[in-house]
This record gives structure tokens, sequence and C-alpha cells, in this order.
């Protein structure tokens, strides 16, 4: 009787709770949707197994393994597995500054945003420097063609961005990224991605698979597709030196 | 006709101060026209030089559709640069040399700074049996052109300086990176050897590697994307690209060095557009004189006109008088001109005019020279010019009235 009593309140409360939340739901502003496209795509802290397969215009694919793993805002590690031309290289990102360890060399090079993340058609920070808040200024746009999404117009504020402008649809029903294009400073369009296979990653649901197509080289696209995501971890910060690649 | 001829001579010859200055408004025109033909063609014949025997080569070729693709460089449309498959080519009458190289995208890292380059990889042993004037082009004390250092690499001042801030600095460990055959990063240590310079305009941040060093960091052993070829005489260019592509097959492409360095030849196109502009103007003015000199001389003379025609000479022999006239003017000044232009340009040929193209740090040795047919050609532009020009106030001489003209007009 007791639980019964407990259930019913339970339910009022969440009846009541749903009542409230409608009139409370407003329309999200470009802030609160760059938020929200951060913390899905780049969380706080993470450990996650990506797969990538780079599909070229001669129809071969090259397929990667990384493990890639986070902490805070803008500290990246990468190791890849696969394939054996890349196994033992490592990434590692500090703010504005991204290192390559190869294993032939014996030492980190410095890499540029902007290059491709192997010869694929993401580019590095695409994959290792998720940070729009910080990377772009965002205006809330209408798009006749998709009243199921909210359009935002990204523009650079910094040059370590990833792209000069872009073009980002998020699902109203859930905020879950759908679809982007990527812009160069004079308006062409280089890439655009497909957000798909939305699940759970262990309480955080997000898309677990983009299609990057490369709009200049058309026959070129790379698909990301994540194993697993851990966004319950709590990396030593010795894991993001220069000193710790190699080993 | 003999006696007419005559008249018209001792009649140039009369009024000696008019003559000499049309004359030498004639002369000046006609040898600037051939001075400034005879610096052009130098000019042209070095940058021809420059991208036969200094860059391109005379015939280059490349995997079909290589030169169109969307991406630049792509390493996907490779080719054999194996000795079997270089002999097939050597075997062609009037190819003189082969070279491989391998074109990609890339970067070069000093030390802790990376910069994106353009790399071109070249066989030391070959390259410059194939693009001889490239050698001047690298100053390196023999390091990377010996082929003995098997990682040394060459920089544009360019690209130096933003990857070390100043050129010549101390050595940092250096490496070359770029995407393999396959798309995967990879990399290599190299030494930096020396510097490169550019003999004609274009990518300011070019490296050049070492072939092999670029066959192992690229995964492309004994492959290349570009085969550079030197023919024994360039009149022989278009006959050893149809033979290639017979030789090679629609699998290759061949083109020659107008072809790859269009922007050298478009370069010439535009001159000798100018050329011409400039040297019609010249020439309009030049024979505009002559037809003032006649015109004065036909008014000057209206007496002796009516003389002559109260004499019984016929109008068509006064036209032809003047004419004749005019055309000696012409013709004298034409040859004079012609003369001294060619005086001009051979001293020049001997001396030779050194200048910098912009966008190139090579400079070169312009020898001008001219041909007798454009000679030839500018003499009787001259002559047929003074004739054209004389045509109207010649007519107004023939049909002047006898006893208006007798009177004076």
């Amino acid at each position: 009787m007791k639980r019964l009593s407990l259930t019913i309140v339970r339910l009022a409360l969440a009846g009541l709770g749903a009542f409230l939340a409608v009139p409370a739901m407003a329309d999200p502003t470009a802030h609160d949707l760059l938020a929200k496209y951060d913390a899905v795509m780049g969380p706080e802290s993470f450990e996650s197994v990506i797969a990538m397969t780079a599909h070229r215009d001669d129809g071969s694919s090259r397929a990667y393994k990384m493990r890639v793993l986070k902490k805070g805002d803008d500290k990246f590690r990468a190791w890849f597995d696969e394939p054996a031309a890349v196994r033992g290289q490592e990434m590692l990102r500090q703010g504005d500054n991204l290192w390559v360890y190869m294993p032939s060399l014996k030492r980190a090079v410095r890499l540029a945003n902007r290059d491709s993340f192997q010869g694929g058609d993401f580019n590095n920070a695409d994959v290792l420097r998720v940070n729009y808040q910080a990377d772009y200024s965002a205006t809330l746009a209408a798009d006749a063609g998709r009243a199921d999404a909210w359009l935002l117009e990204l523009k650079a504020k910094t040059k370590d961005a990833a792209y000069d402008s872009i073009k980002l649809w998020m699902r109203k029903a859930d905020l879950q990224p759908l679809k982007g294009e990527y812009y160069t400073a004079s308006g062409k369009m280089l890439r655009a991605a497909e957000f798909s296979e939305f699940k759970n990653f262990a309480g955080l649901v997000r898309p677990g698979k983009i299609v990057m197509k490369n709009m200049i080289a058309t026959q070129r696209y790379s698909i990301m597709s994540w194993d697993s995501m851990n966004t319950k971890v709590n990396p030593a910060a010795t894991k993001f030196v220069l000193d710790d690649m190699g080993k | 006709m003999w006696s007419l001829l005559s008249i018209a001579l001792r009649n140039v010859l009369r009024n000696r101060r008019r003559t000499m200055i049309t004359l030498a408004a004639l002369l000046l025109g006609v040898g600037v026209m051939v001075g400034i033909r005879g610096v052009l063609n130098g000019l042209q014949r070095a940058l021809v030089q420059t991208a036969v025997s200094g860059q391109t080569g005379a015939i280059q070729v490349h995997h079909a559709g290589y030169l169109k693709n969307v991406i630049a460089s792509p390493l996907t449309l490779d080719m054999p640069a194996d000795e079997d498959f270089l002999n097939k080519i050597r075997k062609v009458p009037h190819v003189t040399a082969v070279a491989p190289r391998i074109l990609f995208a890339g970067m070069i890292n000093v030390g802790d700074q990376t910069l994106f380059a353009a790399m071109q990889a070249i066989d030391p042993k070959r390259e410059f049996d194939a693009v001889p004037l490239r050698k001047m082009t690298v100053s390196d004390g023999g390091r990377f052109t010996s082929g003995k250092i098997a990682d040394a690499v060459l920089l544009t001042a360019e690209l130096e300086k933003g990857l070390r801030g100043t050129p010549g600095q101390a050595q940092l460990p250096a490496a070359v990176l770029g995407p393999d055959k396959d798309g995967a990063l990879s990399g290599e240590n190299i030494t930096i050897a020396g510097q490169l310079k550019l003999n004609l305009p274009g990518e300011k941040k070019l490296a050049v590697v070492p072939l092999a060093l670029a066959q192992r960091l690229l995964k492309m052993e004994g492959r290349a994307t570009e085969l550079v070829i030197a023919v024994d005489n360039i009149d022989h260019i278009p006959e050893v690209a149809a033979s290639l592509r017979r030789v090679l097959g629609s699998d290759y492409e061949v083109h020659t060095w107008d072809q790859v360095a269009s922007f050298v030849k478009q370069a010439m196109e535009r001159q000798n557009l100018i050329l011409s502009l400039v040297a019609t103007v010249f020439m309009i003015l030049m024979l505009l004189g002559v037809a003032n000199t006649v015109l004065m001389s036909v008014l000057e003379r209206t007496r002796e006109i009516g003389t002559m025609m109260a004499v019984g000479v016929r109008r068509g022999k006064i036209l032809a008088l003047f004419l004749i006239e005019a055309a000696t003017i012409g013709l004298l000044g034409g040859v004079a001109g012609g003369l001294a232009g060619l005086g001009v340009v051979t001293w020049l040929e001997q001396r030779g005019i050194e200048v910098t193209m912009p966008g190139s740090a090579v400079p070169f040795i312009i020898r001008p020279y001219t041909t007798l047919t454009y000679l030839a050609f500018v003499v009787s532009l001259a002559a047929g010019g003074s004739l054209l020009f004389a045509v109207y106030p010649s007519w107004r001489a023939s049909r002047m009235r006898p006893v208006q003209a007798l009177a004076g007009g």
C-alpha cells in the first residue's frame, strides 16, 4: 500500500513536472545548441575506441582503429592500432598545439589543425578538438526545407578552428546533431557530414557514426564509428604531456 | 619608265633637309622595331631554355588523367619508374635523357615548426641529365646533387625562413611528413642540405627530396608520378611526343613543355601582342611623316606639276612620280633603320643582358637576335607603307588642272 501510494505520488509529480515543463520548453538559443553539441560530441572526459574507414576516389579503402582519451578542455591523446602502417603512431593535443609521434622518427612532430586526419576526409581538429563553443560564434537560422531540425550557422572565432564556417543541423526532438556542412572562407563547401546510429554509450546518447563526404574530390568519403565511449574516466594528467609519447 | 625613276630620285635629293628628316623618322621607327623584336626574341629564347632545360624538360609523361585531376598531384595515378620502363622511352629516337619524379603535398618539420610544402622528389643521378640548367638553382655544396647523402633535402628560401626564422641556422632535427599512397600519415628523418632557387614563377614553398626517400615515405618503391624527358633538339619535340604517345599507349598522357608550363607560352603570346601594338603605333606615326612630306612637296611643286602637264606629261605619270619618290624614301629609311637595328641587336647579343624575371630568383642572360625574314618584313613594311600613305597626296597632284597649277594653285 505504501509502495502504491509512493508510485502514485511519483506519477503525479512526474505528470506535474511534464505539465510544468511544457510551457517552459522555449526554443533553445544558439548558445544552448552549441553547448549541447559539445556535450554530446566532446564530453568533458572520455575514453573511446573509434574505427575510421577512408574511402578513396579509386574505389579502395583503408580501415583505421584508434583509442582516444580526453581530459578536460582540449587535452586529447590518440593511439593508433590499425593498419600496420600507422601502428605505434600517437597524437597529443594540448590547447592549440597538436603533435604526432612517429615510430619511424622516434620523436613527436607538430601538426596543423586543418590537416587531413590520416589522409581521410576528417581533419585533425574534427577528431581531436571538439570545442565548438570556444572556436565558433553561432547564430540560429531557419531552414525552410527541414522543419524537424534547427539550423546553426557557425563562424570561426580563431584561425585554429577546423573550418572558417559551418552549417549544423540539430534535431528539434532531442537536440542531436544530424547534418553538417563545412566551408572555406570563400564559401566553398569542403565537406559534408551525416550523423547517424544514435546510441546510448553508458548514459550518454549520441551519434555512433559520422559519414564525412569530401565535396572537392566527390568520390572520397570517410566513415567514423564509435565502438565504445566511456565518460566515467579520470585519466592521469601525465598522459597529456610530450614526454609520455612513444612510451 | 627609267626616266621617271631617275627624275624621282633627283627629286628626293632636291630638298635634302626634308628628306633627311623623313629618313631619320623612318630610321628611328624601323630601328626601334628591329631592336625591340630582337630583345624579345632573346628573352623568349631564354625563357624557353629555362623551362625546357631547367624545369619542365622538353616533354613530360604522366598517368592518364593526372594533370586534370581535381586533387593536385594525386599519388594514386602513378607509373613504373624501373629501368625496363625507362628504357622503353630512351629507345625513342631523339630522346637524350629520362628522369622520374614524384610530386606530392607534404609537410616539412624542423624542430618545433611544421609547414605545408609542395614536394618534388627527384633522382639526383638522373634529374640533371634531363634538366641540366636546374643544377644552377641549387646551392648545397654538392650534398644533394652528388646523391651521396641519402636523406638530403633542399628547401626554397621562403620555406626555410618559415621553418627556422632565418636561413642557415644551427641544425635541428628535421623530418618530412606526408600521407602515403594509401593515405596513412608517414614520416622520414631528413638532413637539410641546401637551398633551392626558383627559375620560373611557381610554388614558393617547395622542398626537393631524393626520389628513393620519397618512395620509402610514400610506400611507392619503384614508382613515379612524372617522367621528365629531354630531347636532342627543341624542333624534335612534337615528333618525339607523337612517338611516345604511340609507344606508351592510352594509359599515359604525354605533354610538351608548353602545355605543362602554359604560362610561359601565354607570357610569350602576350609579349608578341604588345610588340605588335607598339610597332603598329610607331609605324603609323612614321608613315604619317612620310605622307606629310609628300603632301608638302606636292604643294610646293604646284607650278612644276603644271609645267609638266603643259608639256604633255600624263596624269598617271605624275601620280607614279610622287609614289616612287615616297617609296624610295620608305625603302632607304627602312634599310637604314634595319641596319641600325641589326647593329644594336648584334652588339647586345655580344654583350648579353642580365635580367631576373619577377617571381624567379635566378637571373638569366638575354642574347637578343633577329632574323633576315623579320628584317625583310620590316623594310618592306616601311617601303610599302610609305607608298600607301603617299597615295592621297600623289592623287591630288595628278588631279591638278594645268592652267591653275601653272598659275601657282
